[in-house]
């Protein structure tokens, strides 16, 4: 044959084509179809696609979500449009949930430890041999367990509470950055167990303290839903949002104007913001002043004018062109004046050991602006729809964990079972957690389906199902203002070559082998799922309209849930009589233990990372690689320090720094400076510095991946035995080296913007031009 | 596609959507290093001012699917064109790597495969069957999720003999990954002769309306870089900002 052009472009093309296809990537011929101008679009793939409604597990808020499966993997994973809270939309943080089903490093069976506790060596067994192990241990050693879980609602909450309680032990729940202060102010504020929803699609003028609730705090994906309405909503004027916070967070970007505070002291500005409300009246129509402040009026408040609190809190000199007074003052007539209104509060303004008042102060506000149960305010949410499903995740304290730490330390624990919790990594450094669970009179259980800095002291591993292969409930907190339950269900199985058992069934198994059927008469957790469902239709109510039983299980599965949109919260609340006086009464300062706040030293806020949180999803290579949104970095650790604040230490990006406080030890960070860092603060996220684990988690050197809990105080907010996690005080001394900061920015091309008209990209105008 | 910046918090949902939809290999930390990360939808950062008066402007950039597409006549094997429903489309079977097309791209979303793409085995399960994976060699880049269009189109128009607009395409799930991700609803997708669709009243202000007259548009949608003639069919909704920096920077209609 002649090499002809023509016979060389077909010759060269099939055999492209043929090797692409084939085995280019390794994968079964035909698992892949190349894209093809002739074909139809029907004919390039096989299988169908079904979507499944089912719940995310990769954040507290477990959102409603669909997932695409397809031939028996699931391939896609979005927001349910059905489910109340998210409203079909999704964070981030949602995808992860395929990667940890399909994670190269997933535990395939249960094991056992085969060498030293710690040394990361196991051997396989089989599932019969190994329950009979957690069988003795729980015969032998029950009364003196102690079950370590995530956050807990719903069915599993209810299941893992039993099963302690059965048989004679504890259990912890286990959250990094807890919302223990949150629960205790919502609590003393508005008289409620569960955590509020805020209706900011219908609020004109958002005022938040330190709460990054559009990025991880709380509930963020609902949220966002809200903010997208609060900007741009259809027939609505656009809201104005003040965000008060010690670290300009994501969420402070996005805020109209962001006033930096100094550390903890987020409650004298609340409070100052009343004073101002109250002294000038112009709080809204029907609000019992008199009665809030035990008829002392503007009095109760004196402590807190704007002259004495702007000197205090630490607001910049000239924001906006305004003193401190007159910026609170202008802000209190704005907050006031633009009903309906809403303050918030919690993260970093609530981990303080003042963190308690901070909280209430800023909560208290919103009684001044009508705003509490009302449109655009404060929503609260009904109790759930069966009386003994946990509705609330309750949270173990740091002082918990103390008393945990004395008892493993004591030889008064004997068993550990953890449940997809990792304490040795998330807890302070100063707690010595990990050391005291490397004891060896103690037998530590691990479901976990990862190895994780916990997992990796364990005796005896018992890999769980992942969320998207196990059955599972939520009561969503907050919820969305009315009775609203979640199902999880599972729309794959595992891959033939892992063998997890689901830890509910393995728990309830346990309880039936040990004679405790009394306390869990289940033999598997989808009985006791579809027992909740049989009481939800004899209710007769809410979304789900079914002839029989069955029917409502399958349309509650197929829809992800049973909401009633009728079944609110009773609007309560009197007003309580002398709040503020009680808030004034308790008002505090932070303060700072060990290293006093000084010339070189810095205020160290920590924060929970957009995409690993406290950690928990530090294995998930997609949720490792999202940059930052402030800085962009992705795959390490970084300390945030103000621009000025670097340049007079001769600090560039990627220098690494060793920061210490007197808490323990101290880690090694590299820098990312930039201009949003207040001067004498620094930032580190939480979610790196694992020691254990899949590489994705751990394949970093030391100065890259650091774990910022290992230089935490230990100190408490008073009154909760909650972390103060915003309460530390660093110094930051050079260590001379360098490293390259693994980032996003720059890797294209950016242009700059506003140098002359044609550079600009982002366009800005006023509110009100059009 | 109109994105509304004013909406927009810079929370990279849409970018892992768009990866866990597209087939994006994982950006290692080492792609990172080498400048090689890459991702059809970004969000870039910019800073303004100083501390404390300092702001971050977040703005989502992908394909903008440009109507007079620089990347288009560079193509030396025309494995990039324009399809008659507008879509700059990447014919992957085409390209040979010259990378012309993403060195004419003022946008920069064009993304050059210099590795083979690299999954642990396990993690192949999830990839997406609609989508081909790109190998080492082939420039890539947004495509609106053309996948997710053509199954609307065959299982609404052709199977079910159905109108597909706007109300069918959010309804059953075939809007852009980006799109339907977003949570504050910043991304919005639709057919820009649909008049039941969120886009078309903007596309055609916006049209009505070249650069030399856009103060008289009436709401705030502008192209990016519109003075180099690309025309986009990817439209941004000016940021608002009650307190911008330096008001006369701001732009003022």
């Amino acid at each position: 044959m002649n090499l002809t052009r023509r016979n060389f472009l077909a010759w060269a093309g099939l055999s492209a084509v043929g090797a692409v296809a084939c085995e280019g990537f390794g994968i079964r011929e035909g698992e892949f179809s190349l894209q093809s101008p002739v074909s139809l679009p029907e004919d390039l793939v096989r299988g169908k696609d079904n979507w499944y409604a089912t719940l995310c597990r990769t954040c507290p808020s477990s959102e409603g979500i669909v997932v695409r499966v397809m031939e028996g993997r699931a391939k896609k994973i979005q927001g349910n449009p059905l489910y109340p809270t998210n409203q079909g939309k999704q964070s981030a943080r949602c995808e992860g949930g395929l990667q940890a089903m399909y994670h190269p490093e997933r535990l395939a069976g249960p094991m056992r430890r085969s060498g030293g506790r710690g040394s990361g060596q196991f051997e396989p067994l089989d599932w019969p041999a190994a329950l009979d192990i957690f069988k003795v241990q729980l015969q032998q050693n029950g009364d003196n367990m102690l079950m370590v879980t995530e956050p807990l609602r719903g069915h599993m909450a209810k299941l893992v509470d039993r099963f302690a309680k059965a048989m004679g032990g504890k259990h912890l729940a286990f959250d990094g950055m807890d919302n223990i202060a949150y629960r205790a102010a919502v609590k003393n504020v508005f008289q409620q167990d569960s955590l509020p929803d805020f209706d900011i699609a219908n609020t004109n003028f958002l005022l938040s303290f330190g709460a990054d609730f559009l990025s991880t705090w709380v509930s963020p994906t609902r949220w966002a839903v809200g903010y997208g309405e609060f900007r741009q909503g259809e027939g609505r004027e656009r809201g104005t949002f003040y965000q008060v916070d010690s670290r300009f967070s994501t969420t402070a970007a996005s805020a109209d104007q962001w006033v930096p505070i100094k550390p903890g002291w987020e409650g004298y500005l609340a409070l100052s913001l009343a004073y101002v409300i109250i002294s000038e009246g112009l709080q809204a129509p029907g609000v019992d002043v008199s009665a809030l402040t035990d008829g002392r009026g503007v009095g109760a408040l004196d402590a807190f004018r704007p002259e004495v609190a702007g000197a205090r809190i630490g607001l910049p000199d000239h924001l906006r062109g305004e003193t401190p007074t007159e910026f609170i003052q202008n802000l209190a007539r704005e907050f006031a004046g633009h009903r309906p209104s809403l303050a918030i509060g919690g993260g970093s303004a609530g981990a303080h050991t003042n963190g308690l008042f901070n909280l209430e102060a800023i909560y208290a506000l919103n009684y001044l602006v009508g705003s509490v149960g009302a449109e655009g305010g404060v929503r609260f949410n009904p109790a759930p729809p069966i009386d003994d499903l946990p509705a609330s995740a309750d949270v173990a304290s740091l002082s918990d964990w103390f008393s945990a730490a004395e008892d493993l330390n004591g030889g008064r624990t004997k068993l550990v079972v953890v449940h997809q919790a990792d304490p040795a990594h998330g807890l302070p450094g100063a707690l010595n957690f990990r050391d005291a669970l490397n004891r060896d009179d103690l037998f530590i259980v691990s479901l976990s389906p990862f190895i994780d800095d916990t997992s990796a002291l364990a005796d005896l591993i018992l890999p769980d199902r992942v969320a998207l292969e196990d059955w599972g409930s939520d009561i969503p907190e907050p919820g969305p203002g009315y009775q609203t339950l979640g199902v999880q269900q599972p729309v794959v199985n595992p891959l033939s070559d892992l063998d997890p058992r689901s830890s509910a069934d393995v728990l309830l198994a346990m309880a039936g082998e040990l004679g405790k059927q009394s306390d869990l008469p289940w033999n598997r957790f989808e009985d006791m799922l579809r027992e909740t469902s049989k009481q939800l239709f004899d209710l007769n109510r809410g979304s789900i309209k079914a002839g029989s039983a069955d029917e409502f299980w399958t349309t509650m599965l197929q829809q992800g849930g049973w909401w009633d949109e009728n079944a609110k919260a009773a609007v309560p609340l009197d007003t309580p009589a002398g709040l503020f006086n009680k808030i004034a009464a308790k008002a505090a300062e932070p303060r700072y233990p060990g290293l006093a706040p000084g010339r070189d030293t810095f205020h160290l806020v920590p924060f929970s990372h957009i995409s690993l949180l406290d950690g928990q999803n530090a294995h998930l290579p997609w949720l490792q690689a999202v940059p930052d949104p402030i800085t962009t970095v992705a795959w390490q650790t970084w300390l945030e320090i103000n621009d000025g604040d670097a340049e007079r230490m001769g600090l560039r990006e990627g220098d690494v720094v060793m920061v210490s406080s007197t808490a323990s030890s101290s880690i090694r960070v590299p820098v990312y400076p930039h201009p949003g860092v207040p001067p004498k603060v620094v930032s580190i996220p939480l979610g790196q510095g694992r020691r254990d684990g899949p590489e994705t988690a751990t394949d970093r050197p030391a100065a890259e991946s650091s774990n910022v809990m290992d230089i935490l105080e230990p100190s408490q907010v008073e009154g909760t035995g909650a972390l103060a996690w915003a309460n530390t005080t660093v110094t930051i001394i050079p260590t001379g080296t360098s490293i390259k900061v693994s980032k996003f920015e720059g890797i294209v091309r950016a242009i700059e913007v506003g140098n002359t008209e044609a550079e600009r990209i982002i366009i800005t105008e006023i509110p009100g031009e059009h | 596609m109109v994105i509304d910046l004013d909406r927009c918090t810079g929370c990279q949902a849409c970018v892992v959507a768009c990866q866990a939809e597209n087939n994006l290999p994982v950006n290692t930390k080492d792609l990172f290093l080498q400048r090689r990360a890459y991702e059809w939808i970004r969000i870039e950062r910019y800073w303004e001012g100083e501390f404390p008066d300092v702001k971050a402007r977040f703005i989502p950039i992908m394909c903008q699917h440009c109507e007079n597409a620089p990347c288009e006549p560079v193509c030396p094997v025309f494995a990039t064109y324009h399809n008659d429903e507008g879509l700059n489309v990447q014919i992957y079977n085409r390209c040979v790597g010259t990378r012309y097309c993403a060195n004419n791209c003022p946008y920069q979303v064009r993304f050059f495969n210099y590795w083979e793409p690299v999954w642990p085995e396990r993690l192949r399960n999830q990839l997406n069957p609609d989508v081909t994976v790109r190998s080492r060699g082939i420039m890539e880049k947004c495509t609106f999720c053309v996948q997710r269009i053509r199954r609307a189109e065959v299982t609404i128009e052709r199977r079910e003999r159905a109108t597909l607009d706007h109300a069918a395409m959010k309804k059953r799930n075939f809007l852009p990954a980006c799109v339907s991700a977003c949570p504050t609803n910043a991304l919005n997708f639709g057919d820009q002769l649909d008049a039941t669709g969120p886009v078309k009243e903007i596309f055609d202000d916006v049209n009505d309306h070249p650069m030399h007259e856009a103060h008289d548009r009436k709401t705030r949608g502008y192209r990016l870089l519109e003075e180099i003639g690309t025309k986009p069919n990817l439209l941004y909704l000016k940021k608002v900002d009650r307190f911008p920096l330096n008001k006369s920077e701001a732009h003022v209609s």
